[in-house]
């Protein structure tokens, strides 16, 4: 696509729905929102750049290399922060009784791990949306 | 400290394959070390499997319990190692190893290049992490999510076959199987619904009190459960995805497709007509006869489809259906012996169909040829590999001190048990008609002419593979008593008696 | 005592939850082509999503978040469950899309039918 206006609009808007994305990720345990749907919006930030500025531009910023990396290392993490609970002498997943302070209810800190779960989740549902998108897309060529 | 880790057993052994799996394709560029740890997972998963055994066997069948972060069972996720659950995951490791040996070096002929066989090994763990969270869940919904993380990667070993007709193949059962698992979800609704609960036992408590208010929405959730999982596991009028998808996948694919996903969601089935539905009210709504009609047509028509195939792996195919056929009829026979039988049944036709699988892919790999009538003489040049397929052959028959004889002995008993003759009569002519379409196979391989190609056994991993997989065969038909006592206590846990 | 249809007309989420699962049934069996028995699939999966949330809802009751409002909340555990059933879906669409792309590049088209005939086709050459 050539269009002057679009790729300017998408240039000021990316950052916008990417700080966005991870706002909905972060505060999953206080408000409406999450990991899941945190993370799609990452994805679309980002698939709107590919699909206005050219699929090949968008594998130059993020290879797909990375985006496997980062698929299989943001499950891993999720997993890591299980074993935490049982580290601590908790049983798997334990937030609480592993020994987290969590706070004042409903301000950000008082998710626990739930906050660094989710974080691990969003980045991988991001990226498993921007793999998708460019096995889809490259059904053109 | 030890103590300490083995109260953690239940949830390793789902979490293990999951998360190691979830890293495989970044590995994809060392494909040696991705395939050494596939096999040092399976490894792990069978000590992990067999301790928790023997943890089951020292408190003498009371099952063991784990809260998933610590709460308690009607708000949190409560996972439940019972005898079921350790009989399928000592199935799973049992199995799961011999098919990882047998992958090694082997699979990139069939699949391609290495990113994909990487995905192919990512796939496998995932379904065999789904696989051990069905034998260990006690949450309705929790066996809907691991139903379908099982179809999807089930579906992703079809396709993972260069081929393009595994991708239509991987198609038809990916369509089939979202339909059954849509009836799965919607049963779910139903049941929670009237109960209120997603876990088994509360679930259970409250529908045997309140079904008399809305029997037709009851009852309308166990038809669909019946139906959803009856698609998935090939209940026999709901088979036709399984020829196709189950020879079309990649050999190791095939292997553990027949041998242990279509037997994942069989346990699920048991566990949620048992175990939420109750035998009550499974005879109130006449489930047990629909279960017994549904396995005498599967064990008649699978076998008279088997007969008529010459493609190797389509006659097995067929022999599955024919074989979860003898499994469900075990279910409707609803008593201890029956049950038992069934389960016993479950190991061994894992065992004995992934070995059949294996065996049939390195004869198809080795000689290039397909159809059973071509494969004279193949006994003589590949005498390992022929003789790992006729100990699994002898095993389907039914043969005494093979371990298909023991679970299709107590089905005979649960048939009698039960007064039903008729079933009795299908159980032999079943053993028959298997014989009909396993034994021309070796006849033709050892007492035909020879030809002159030059056809080898495969590479050690895969003789290994061969060599755990009949020695298993053998040993749990001569010495079946420690399988059994779990499928005997799962039967009885399953049925309430105490 | 309540008529059967006034039973339905106020249970009208159910109903329609039923009628969509079942028109998304007939699509999947009946179409031949690959995107439609998709978009059957899609259609069946609304459906029971549709069922579960009915069944959390309280009507005029408040959202399941701290707040001062006196209502009673609504269940919030099957929408949760149901934003598990969508992840589901998602990974089934596009599972499902790569294997239609494949098929389409194989035989250029996506009819069911016509991919058989084309196999057969080629197959006795």
């Amino acid at each position: 696509m050539r269009d002057f206006i679009l790729k300017r609009m998408i240039a000021v808007i990316l950052a916008f729905i990417f700080v966005y994305g991870f706002y909905v990720i972060l505060h999953g345990h206080i408000s409406p929102g999450g990991s899941f749907a945190g993370g799609i919006i990452v994805s679309l930030s980002f698939i709107a750049f590919a699909t206005v500025y050219g699929i090949d531009k968008g594998k130059e910023k993020l290879p797909e290399k990375f985006l496997v990396w980062v698929e299989s290392y943001g499950t891993l993490w999720y997993g890591l922060m299980g074993l935490v609970g049982i580290c601590k002498g908790a049983p798997f997943l334990a937030n609480k009784l592993a020994g987290i302070d969590l706070g004042v209810p409903g301000t950000l800190s008082s998710g626990g791990l739930i906050g660094l779960i989710g974080f691990g989740v969003g980045i991988r549902v991001a990226s498993t949306m921007i793999t998708l998108f460019y096995t889809l897309m490259e059904g053109d060529a | 400290m030890m103590t300490s880790w083995t109260t953690h057993l239940p949830v390793f052994v789902v979490i293990l394959p999951l998360f190691v799996g979830f890293i495989l394709p970044t590995l994809a560029r060392r494909l040696r070390l991705v395939e050494n740890l596939v096999i040092a997972v399976e490894v792990i998963s069978f000590v992990m499997a067999a301790a928790l055994a023997v943890l089951l066997f020292k408190q003498n069948g009371s099952p063991i319990p784990y809260a998933m972060g610590g709460w308690p069972a009607p708000w949190g996720i409560r996972i439940i190692a019972d005898n079921l659950g350790v009989l399928f995951l000592l199935v799973i490791a049992i199995v799961g190893l011999p098919i990882a040996l047998y992958t090694k070096g082997n699979l990139r002929e069939e699949v391609g290049g290495r990113s994909r066989t990487a995905r192919f090994y990512a796939l496998y763990l995932l379904l065999m992490g789904a696989l051990a969270g069905m034998a260990v869940t006690n949450d309705l919904f929790n066996v809907f999510v691991l139903v379908e993380v099982a179809t999807l990667s089930a579906c992703g070993l079809v396709s993972a076959h260069r081929n393009p007709r595994a991708a239509e193949a991987a198609f038809n059962y990916l369509i089939l199987a979202t339909l059954g698992s849509g009836l799965v979800m919607g049963s779910i609704g139903f049941l929670y619904i009237t109960t209120g609960h997603l876990n088994m036992e509360f679930a259970a408590r409250e529908l045997a009190q309140v079904w008399q208010h809305s029997p037709h929405v009851v009852w309308m959730a166990a038809s669909f459960m019946l139906t959803g999982f009856g698609v998935k596991a090939a209940m026999f009028p709901l088979h036709v995805w399984l020829p196709d998808a189950h020879s079309m996948a990649p050999t190791p694919g095939s292997a553990v497709l027949s041998g242990l996903a279509v037997k994942g969601y069989l346990i699920c089935l048991l566990k949620i007509l048992y175990n939420v539905f109750g035998q009550t009210l499974m005879r109130h709504f006449t489930m047990h006869h629909v279960l017994t009609a549904a396995g005498i047509a599967a064990i008649l028509a699978g076998s008279i489809l088997a007969l008529r195939q010459d493609e190797l792996k389509r006659r097995l195919a067929y022999s599955t259906v024919a074989q979860v056929g003898y499994i469900i009829l075990g279910f409707g026979f609803v008593n201890q012996r029956g049950l038992a039988g069934s389960l016993f049944y479950l190991a061994s036709h894992a065992l004995i169909k992934s070995t059949l699988f294996l065996t049939a892919g390195a004869i198809i790999s080795a000689t290039g040829k397909t159809k059973v009538s071509e494969l004279a003489g193949v006994g003589r040049k590949m005498p390992l590999t022929m003789g790992a397929f006729t100990v699994a052959s002898l095993g389907l028959v039914g043969i005494p001190l093979f371990s298909g004889f023991v679970g299709k002995w107590h089905l005979l008993l649960g048939s009698f048990e039960s007064g039903n003759f008729a079933a009795a009569a299908v159980i032999l002519a079943g053993s028959v008609f298997c014989a009909a379409y396993l034994f021309p196979i070796l006849r033709n391989a050892y007492f035909q002419e020879t030809p002159g190609e030059n056809w080898q056994d495969p590479g050690m991993a895969q003789r290994a593979a061969f060599v755990l997989l009949s020695a298993a065969i053998i040993f749990f038909g001569i010495l079946p008593t420690p399988l059994l006592t779990l499928a005997q206590r799962a039967a009885a846990d399953l049925l309430f008696l105490q | 005592m309540t008529t059967f249809l006034e039973k339905l007309l106020i249970n009208y989420p159910y109903v329609i939850s039923v009628i969509l699962f079942f028109i998304g049934t007939l699509i999947i069996l009946t179409q031949s082509n690959l995107f439609k028995k998709l978009l059957g699939i899609n259609v069946m999966e609304t459906a029971t999503f549709l069922m579960f949330i009915a069944a959390g809802n309280i009507r005029g009751g408040a959202v399941p978040i701290l707040s001062d409002t006196n209502a009673p909340y609504i269940n919030p555990l099957p929408s949760a469950l149901m934003l598990t059933g969508i992840v589901v879906s998602i990974s089934v669409t596009a599972f499902a899309l790569a294997l239609i792309l494949r098929l389409y590049r194989e035989y250029g088209t996506v009819d069911a039918n016509e991919i058989a005939r084309l196999r057969n086709g080629g197959m006795e050459k």
